[in-house]
């Protein structure tokens, strides 16, 4: 329950239409204690940048099943900053292959999920994270 | 119209006030008492949206931001969703609905969960329209669930409060129950493209046209209006324009500073008491009710 009193968005960049699993996060983060946003689907990283500054949040979680997932962080990493967001963590969810994990954490990502993990261990992780900070 | 920068937030400012409402948030009643107290600023108009969940709140603010700010009028936006009371996290969903509006340069928008307070509201929630106000927005918008007494907060707290219905006659009865019809300036039907939404009109008008509101001499428009087509929107801003002109002529800013002021006691008191009440144990509960009525009073008197 360490999760309680933080705030997390969940946001879903670019063009992929599905989001059930951006739900069940939000849900099990919810679960945990956190206030959680949702961006509903295909927002730019630019509008993610200013939501994730007007809410204050602690984390930006990004679910990301298109392919573009390196782009979409880097450009989210970026619009962060200059919206004066760069404390915010960003953690990444989807169909993320082996090879791209360290790309992502090069990029700014504070961590990388993928759909093999349990729900249970996401959240523990999103908490060490957060607990870091 | 105002075209004037006044209200539009650099990411500086933004990032500013998004802070300050995290900080509001979670202040104690104590440290709220203890800060300075907050420069008066001039009020900006200050509209409330409220009605039960599901209908269609977040989307007609959504829309109605998204002209106002394209006429030049910049707003901030407070959007309060409930707490889980398992687990007290929450998921804002406001807004997914007001996606449009919100990426404007001359929109501010905050959801902020209503964690444990009684009527609906967030905690310190006077303290963080003050906050807003502030900033010099023209306009501030605050969307409440509306539940038990977060009407009687709302009308508190802003200058018009617009409640919404569904276009189902069931809740007009409801309605009358709860007595939220009593404290509404404007009165919308959402949804009015669905079956069911000129009844609902005619029984809510009939309601309004005996109701307290006449009183003091502001007909209570009923309004049926629909996102999903854009038919009553105009409407509704003209009704919005036409009670802000009846405020101005009717209501002294003393009143409404007043009102906003005993909300502010009430609401530290309460939360105060919510605290003494919390640290009874069971054990204390099997002493007489007169004991613990005198423990908790003594207990409000310590700072």
């Amino acid at each position: 329950m360490s999760l309680a009193g933080k705030r997390i968005l969940i946001a879903k960049p670019g063009l992929d239409g599905h989001d059930v699993g951006a739900k069940i996060i939000a849900l099990a983060l919810r679960d945990a204690g956190a206030e959680v946003i949702y961006t509903g689907l295909r927002k730019s990283p630019q509008y993610i940048a200013r939501v994730a500054v007007e809410e204050d949040v602690d984390a930006v979680g990004l679910s990301i099943l298109s392919g573009s997932h390196v782009d979409l962080v880097r450009d989210t990493v970026r619009h962060l900053r200059e919206a004066q967001g760069g404390n915010i963590k960003i953690f990444v969810g989807g169909t993320i292959p082996q090879e791209d994990v360290e790309p992502l954490m090069s990029s700014g990502a504070a961590g990388v999920f993928n759909a093999s993990q349990r729900i249970e261990d996401v959240v523990a992780e999103v908490d060490r994270l957060l607990d870091d900070a | 119209m105002p075209e004037s920068q006044a209200g539009v937030l650099d990411a500086t400012a933004r990032r500013e006030l998004a802070r300050e409402i995290s900080r509001l948030a979670r202040a104690s009643a104590q440290s709220v008492l203890r800060a300075a107290p907050i420069a008066p600023v001039p009020p900006a108009r200050r509209i409330g949206f409220t009605g039960p969940p599901g209908v269609g709140k977040s989307t007609l603010v959504g829309k109605l931001v998204e002209r106002r700010a394209a006429q030049g009028v910049s707003v901030g936006v407070l959007a309060i969703d409930p707490a889980s009371p398992y687990s007290k996290g929450a998921i804002l969903g406001d807004r997914i609905r007001m996606d449009q509006a919100s990426g404007d340069p001359r929109v501010f928008m905050r959801s902020v969960s209503s964690r444990d307070s009684q009527d609906g509201m967030c905690n310190n929630v006077a303290d963080i329209l003050c906050a807003m106000e502030a900033h010099h927005f023209n306009e501030i918008v605050l969307e409440t669930v509306g539940v038990g007494q977060a009407e009687h907060a709302v009308k508190a707290l802003v200058d018009t409060v617009v409640l919404l219905m569904q276009p189902e006659t069931g809740d007009a009865i409801q309605a009358l129950k709860a007595g939220i019809l009593e404290v509404a300036d404007i009165i919308v039907v959402s949804k009015s493209d669905l079956h069911g939404a000129p009844k609902m009109r005619e029984v809510l008008a009939s309601t309004v046209r005996f109701g307290a509101q006449r009183a003091v001499g502001w007909t209570v428009p009923v309004l049926g209006v629909s996102v999903e087509t854009g038919k009553g929107l105009d409407e509704l801003e003209a009704a919005l324009t036409a009670h802000a002109a009846w405020v101005a002529a009717n209501r002294t800013g003393a009143e409404t500073q007043a009102r906003r002021a005993c909300y502010r006691v009430q609401d530290l008191v309460l939360r105060r008491l919510d605290d003494q009440l919390a640290a009874l144990s069971p054990a204390d509960y099997e002493r007489p009710v007169a004991e613990l009525y005198q423990r908790v009073l003594e207990g409000l008197q310590q700072t």
